[in-house]
């Protein structure tokens, strides 16, 4: 019989460094391996620590996940210490992922704060091979300084796709920098979207998801149209150790996205 | 209606040998006797040709010791799928009682149901024979029946034990009991209808004996619960109920439907393993993620989860509260935290405020 808590092993391919602080590691299972888009994995350095993340790649690409990790803890910073092709054990993929049938034929918002981007990303590529399925994509960035954006090759690309719409922001800039200065909720506003077809994905810091559903709520978005990801502790993945409870919910099994309609009655969500 | 037999207590001792010979046999043997407290029961491995010992109430131990533990490997770095070995020992545990077998249901449909069954539960559940038995007596803090559970099994178990006079009515409660009862005949005899009728008057003579117990206790009804708990999510019941709290985490521990578990890593030379550890969310670090952000910072914040995950959560999930009465958190806690009257001060506040 499968047993669940089994790591598969996986090879450390490449990494790159996209900020100080924000890694991607480019990792290739040894046994077949998919996921969808907003799922997440357990990934472990064996016999040191596990922890969970969403991949920040195109799910389509079966041979290679990519995850971009933050160095903010015992795992990651080990992490971000070691070099290519050392072993880790990866366990998945978790969660339901994010609804993409629901987003046909809409204009779907996309706002990420910091580190935020990376299972957006892996939602952006999801969206960009079947772009005609869907009416528009606007993505909001805002990271803490121009040096802390994280895919600053890529993102230029992006803007100029058709029916792709991108603003960055950062809360403080720097003389060279040129965009947009403020927090991500500064540009949501005059959304080039029609409410009555919109969606919105959020992905950040808790703080940010809190003031961004505000701020959204405030522009029109209807509740049960916002979709947020939800960081919490979660060890198994599975809903059965029990960490990631989210008033009826584990954050792990019936998420990691909910939409806010199912939040909206539950008691600090946003702690 | 289940088939019932009569069994003579050196038939069951009997049985209990033979069933040695195939499984590890766990049965109740008293841990302290001392005049001026109750007597406390506690599992132990049916060794030597031995008498078995009838336990009144439930043991110290929870149920779900036998399934997970405290600590364990779950799995090793880097295996393939086909050489997953999973440990099997067959095993009869003896002297099971209703409460144990209510909070196991919690147990079962968080291992064996939802997105994926764990199979080392699973294969540990198929191995093990239940042998419960009736409570004759009860503990100060039992309160099986505000949960609307009889202190005798109705479903459950394998084989249901009921004293009386020298022997037990032996109830079949699974297809393995049955196979055990064929497997060794000559120990049993169906039970007489006056034997069935005897062990309905006891069983209702201690029900009237628990009552008159429960009754000046007045405990909030099971169908209420789940009210208390959304509607006394800000009172300050929790704040008052914690400041004894000393964060042991004894209560989740011991409790027969706490489940929570944490993942973690060992180091056993090139061979590296994951564990699986009980873990409670009375710990400070239990919700806490990396970079430090902790959803239940205070001790008022952690005690409320406890009760939340059992009277609302589980009430949405499973459709019953995670509360057995078996007060094993009741009699653990060092600061006398008891789940009964964190349950009355909600109530009654809430009362005093509609």
């Amino acid at each position: 019989m499968k047993n669940i808590y089994r790591p598969i092993e996986a090879t450390v391919e490449d990494i790159i460094e996209e900020t100080p602080t924000i890694k991607t590691f480019v990792l290739r299972p040894k046994e077949r391996f998919a996921f969808k888009t907003g799922q997440f994995i357990e990934l472990s350095l064996p016999g040191i620590g596990e922890a969970p993340f969403t991949p920040s790649s195109d799910p389509n690409i079966k041979e290679t996940i990519d995850v971009t990790i933050m160095n903010v803890g015992k795992v990651t910073s080990l992490l971000h210490a070691a070099s290519g092709g050392i072993p880790v054990g990866i366990r998945g993929p978790y969660g339901k992922g994010y609804p993409l049938e629901q987003f046909a034929g809409k204009d779907i918002v996309i706002v990420g704060g910091g580190v935020g981007l990376a299972p957006l990303r892996s939602l952006l590529f999801s969206l960009f091979g079947e772009i005609d399925k869907y009416n528009k994509v606007v993505v909001r960035y805002g990271a803490r300084t121009p040096k802390d954006i994280i895919y600053k090759q890529a993102i230029p690309g992006w803007s100029k796709k058709k029916k792709v719409d991108v603003a960055v922001t950062v809360d403080v800039g720097e003389p060279k920098w040129k965009g947009n200065v403020g927090l991500v909720t500064t540009i949501l506003k005059d959304l080039p979207v029609d409410l009555k077809k919109a969606v919105a994905i959020v992905c950040g810091p808790p703080i940010m998801m809190k003031f961004v559903n505000m701020k959204l709520l405030d522009v029109g978005f209807k509740p049960s149209d916002i979709y947020l990801s939800m960081e919490k502790n979660m060890s198994c993945g599975l809903g059965k150790c029990g960490h990631c409870r989210v008033g009826k919910f584990y954050a792990c099994k019936d998420g990691p996205v909910f939409t806010y309609e199912e939040l909206k009655d539950i008691h600090d969500i946003w702690d | 209606m289940h088939t019932i037999y009569y069994s003579e207590n050196a038939k069951i001792d009997n049985f209990a040998n033979r069933l040695k010979r195939s499984h590890c046999v766990f049965y109740p043997e008293v841990k302290s006797c001392e005049p001026s407290k109750e007597t406390d029961y506690s599992y132990k491995k049916f060794n030597h040709q031995q008498h078995l010992v009838f336990n009144p109430y439930r043991t110290i131990e929870p149920l779900k010791a036998f399934f997970t533990y405290p600590c364990e490997k779950v799995a090793e770095y880097f295996i393939s799928e086909k050489e997953v070995v999973l440990p099997s020992v067959k095993a009869v545990v003896i002297g099971v009682k209703a409460c144990d077998l209510a909070g196991h249901k919690v147990q079962d449909f968080v291992f064996l149901e939802g997105v994926e069954v764990d199979a080392l539960y699973r294969i540990r559940r198929e191995n093990t024979v239940l042998i419960s038995s009736d409570c004759t007596d009860f503990k100060k803090v039992c309160h099986c029946l505000a949960w609307e559970i009889m202190p005798y099994p109705l479903d459950g178990f394998d084989l249901n034990l009921s004293p009386l006079n020298d022997g037990y009515l032996v109830e079949v409660g699974s297809k393995k009991g049955q196979e055990l009862i064929e497997e060794f005949r000559e120990f049993f005899t169906p039970a007489k209808e006056t034997q069935i009728a005897a062990r309905k008057v006891k069983r209702e003579a201690l029900v009237e004996r628990l009552k008159r117990h429960l009754l000046p206790q007045n405990l909030v009804a099971r169908n209420s619960v789940q009210r208390l708990m959304k509607q006394g999510y800000a009172l300050d019941t929790w704040k008052q109920f914690m400041l004894p709290c000393v964060e042991c985490g004894g209560c989740n521990l011991i409790c027969d439907t706490c489940h929570c578990f944490l993942l973690s890593e060992k180091k056993a030379g090139a061979q590296h393993e994951k564990l699986r550890s009980w873990d409670g969310c009375l710990y400070a670090n239990y919700a806490r993620v990396a970079g430090g952000a902790n959803p239940l910072k205070t001790r008022a914040q952690r005690l409320r989860n406890r009760f939340v995950k059992k009277f609302d959560f589980f009430v949405d999930n499973l459709g019953m509260p995670a509360c057995c009465g078996c007060g094993r958190c009741i009699e653990v806690c060092p600061g006398k935290i008891d789940i009964r009257e964190v349950l009355k001060d909600l109530d009654k506040k809430l009362a005093a405020t509609s």
